[in-house]
């Protein structure tokens, strides 16, 4: 069974539909990120599951029972937030302890999850402290550490590392995945950012609109974009349109396209079609090849090299690890046909 | 002349009219309750020729003031709390809730306070007596002060029920917290400040108040406004004003040092607890 069942689930705001007919299962133990940009409906969704918000139709069930009109008070859910919404007057340990004590749980008990997850977090030191004299990675633990001793069956994260550096985003969504993988938790997480939820996730679900546009893995999600929209959003992506011109035999098909012909091994449903193309920045080969382009721009990364080229008018770009590529060069390059995705319409 | 120098200068310059506006009428005011009734103090002498406390004795003898004390600060604070809890209310939805015209209802809230007080307490005082509240004189000025200085209550409070954050009321919430929990938690730290000030401001207003203690409490309730009226309005006998306009606002210069105190207290990065 599901952990969490959510079935045509739509909610609108004053005519605005925030989410139309959303449906989706989450199994146990996944990390699900739902990804899509600002006014996306993600958040709404979020706040649908933990409570605060009710559908205009449609339920959600968790571990089989309904919650749909469940109020967030009496849900098994614990949401870390974006501002972490720490009690400023209560100190790390009253902050941890605050969820039980309204549960009415055991002193014994208490006493025994909060050293527990404060060892897990490393807060042992921190528990006298109060919100402001910590840090804000410190207090992204106080977060997620309120959540965890709530043992909930499902833990929810509306964006919660859009408020930390750079280099400690990457360490406590390091931190975030271990402890959800240790505990086994179901979690939804909420966020705008591409490369956290390649980097965390089970499943991803890109929303646009309101609606689901893929559910994938990661990886399928990356190098299998369904729509232009999933392209573009998850990483980068050249997109080019293109006319079908003929299908070989080893299963290739032929696109004529402003770049040339461009062989995709990908299925297309009905042929002389214009499809849409996409391929990758870091897929192009550079050396012999059919495509050719004058370097624009080059942008060292550190790990590799974003170039960007031009050619009859268009621009694409192109990621190597050779750094010798210099502005006004003119390079060949090649695409192999499993690295070309034909996407379908958007909508 | 540098930016430093004028800073410094304005600050010498703001420092001595502060000094001038509160130390010559407070100094004024102590040497007239000085003064003792052997001799009087006439306008050739810089200084009362002789001083004693003669008038301070005589005042607390001889006069209602033990009784316009004990009514000042009973009905002060009753008038605080019952203010307090009057505005707390209106001010709940206006700082908590998105509705049409509520930019326009704080300002209504407000504009009882441009009426004249007199006016004000002429007006409320025969509404008093249509509702038969006056054969109750000390529930009637309670009730009258408390109506009469809740648009401060309101607004103040209004601005803290603002400033409570949203997500500690979600968060509270969302680990379980009862409604009453929840107020705890997430409404009255950021309210506390709110309500020092809101008792504190009712109760320096009400202790000082003098046209509706004035109409609706005489005879029977003398408060320190309405001595102090009688010394100086009736009897005009300048140095048992000056003992009783001292009584008045000594304790209320304390008061508001301590509400100065309490909301410098309320630390903005306490409530919002980011770093």
């Amino acid at each position: 069974m599901a952990a969490i069942g959510i079935r045509n689930l739509s909610k609108s705001f004053d005519g605005f539909q925030a989410l139309s007919k959303f449906s989706l299962d989450v199994q146990q133990g996944e990390f699900l990120t739902l990804l899509g940009p600002s006014g996306c409906g993600k958040t709404t969704l979020l706040k649908i599951i933990s409570g605060f918000l009710e559908p205009s139709t449609g339920s959600i069930s968790i571990g089989g029972e309904d919650i749909t009109r469940v109020p967030p008070e009496n849900r098994d859910t614990a949401l870390c937030f974006q501002s972490y919404a720490l009690f400023p007057h209560l100190n790390v340990l009253q902050n941890l302890e605050f969820g039980l004590k309204q549960k009415r749980v055991s002193r014994d008990q208490r006493d025994a999850r909060v050293s527990e997850v404060a060892a897990k977090l490393g807060l042992e030191t921190q528990l006298s402290k109060l919100p402001n004299q910590l840090s804000g990675g410190q207090q992204q633990r106080v977060s997620l550490g309120r959540a965890l001793v709530m043992r909930p069956s499902v833990i929810l994260f509306d964006e919660p590392l859009s408020n930390l550096d750079a280099k400690l985003r990457d360490q406590v969504r390091v931190e975030i995945r271990r402890i959800q993988q240790d505990y086994s938790l179901t979690a939804i997480y909420v966020t705008h950012d591409q490369s956290e939820a390649l980097a965390m996730s089970d499943r991803i679900v890109v929303l646009n609109d309101g609606k689901i546009v893929q559910v994938d893995t990661p990886e399928q999600l990356y190098a299998q974009p369904k729509t232009r929209f999933v392209a573009d959003f998850i990483g980068g992506a050249n997109l080019i349109t293109g006319r079908v011109c003929s299908q070989t035999k080893e299963n290739l098909t032929s696109v004529e396209t402003l770049m040339g012909q461009i062989q995709t091994s990908h299925r297309i449903n009905k042929s002389s079609e214009n499809v849409e193309l996409c391929w990758r920045p870091e897929r192009a080969q550079i050396g012999k090849g059919p495509y050719c382009g004058t370097i624009v721009h080059r942008a060292f990364q550190g790990q590799f090299t974003d170039l960007i080229l031009e050619e009859n008018d268009m621009i694409f770009r192109i990621q190597t690890n050779n750094d010798r590529f210099r502005v006004g060069e003119v390079i060949t390059f090649s695409i192999l046909p499993d690295d070309v995705v034909v996407l379908e319409a958007d909508g | 002349m540098s930016y430093a120098r004028l800073n410094s200068l304005l600050i010498v310059m703001i420092v001595t009219v502060a000094l001038i506006w509160l130390a010559i009428p407070f100094t004024m005011a102590i040497l007239w309750s000085l003064v003792d009734p052997a001799e009087p103090w006439t306008a050739d002498k810089l200084l009362p020729p002789v001083m004693s406390f003669y008038r301070w004795v005589d005042m607390w003898e001889n006069s209602s003031l033990k009784y316009a004390l004990i009514s000042s600060y009973s009905l002060a604070p009753t008038a605080a709390i019952l203010g307090l809890c009057l505005a707390m209310p209106t001010a709940f939805a206006l700082g908590r809730f998105n509705f049409a015209g509520r930019e326009l209802a704080k300002l209504l809230c407000l504009l009882p306070l441009v009426v004249p007080p007199f006016i004000t307490a002429i007006f409320f005082s025969a509404l008093l007596f249509q509702l038969g509240l006056n054969t109750w004189r000390f529930g009637a000025i309670v009730f009258a002060h408390s109506i009469l200085f809740l648009p401060y209550a309101i607004r103040i409070l209004t601005v803290s029920f603002e400033n409570v954050r949203q997500d500690h009321i979600d968060a509270a919430r969302d680990l379980g917290a009862s409604p009453w929990a929840r107020f705890r938690v997430a409404y009255l730290p950021a309210l506390k400040p709110g309500i020092s000030a809101t008792l504190l401001i009712v109760f320096i207003q009400s202790i000082e108040e003098f046209a509706i203690a004035f109409i609706i409490g005489s005879p029977d309730i003398v408060t320190i406004p309405t001595l102090l009226y009688s010394a100086l309005g009736q009897d005009f006998v300048r140095p048992n004003a000056a003992v009783l306009s001292l009584i008045l606002v000594v304790p209320n210069v304390f008061l508001m040092l301590i509400l100065e105190r309490l909301m410098r207290s309320a630390n903005p990065a306490l409530s919002s607890g980011k770093g």
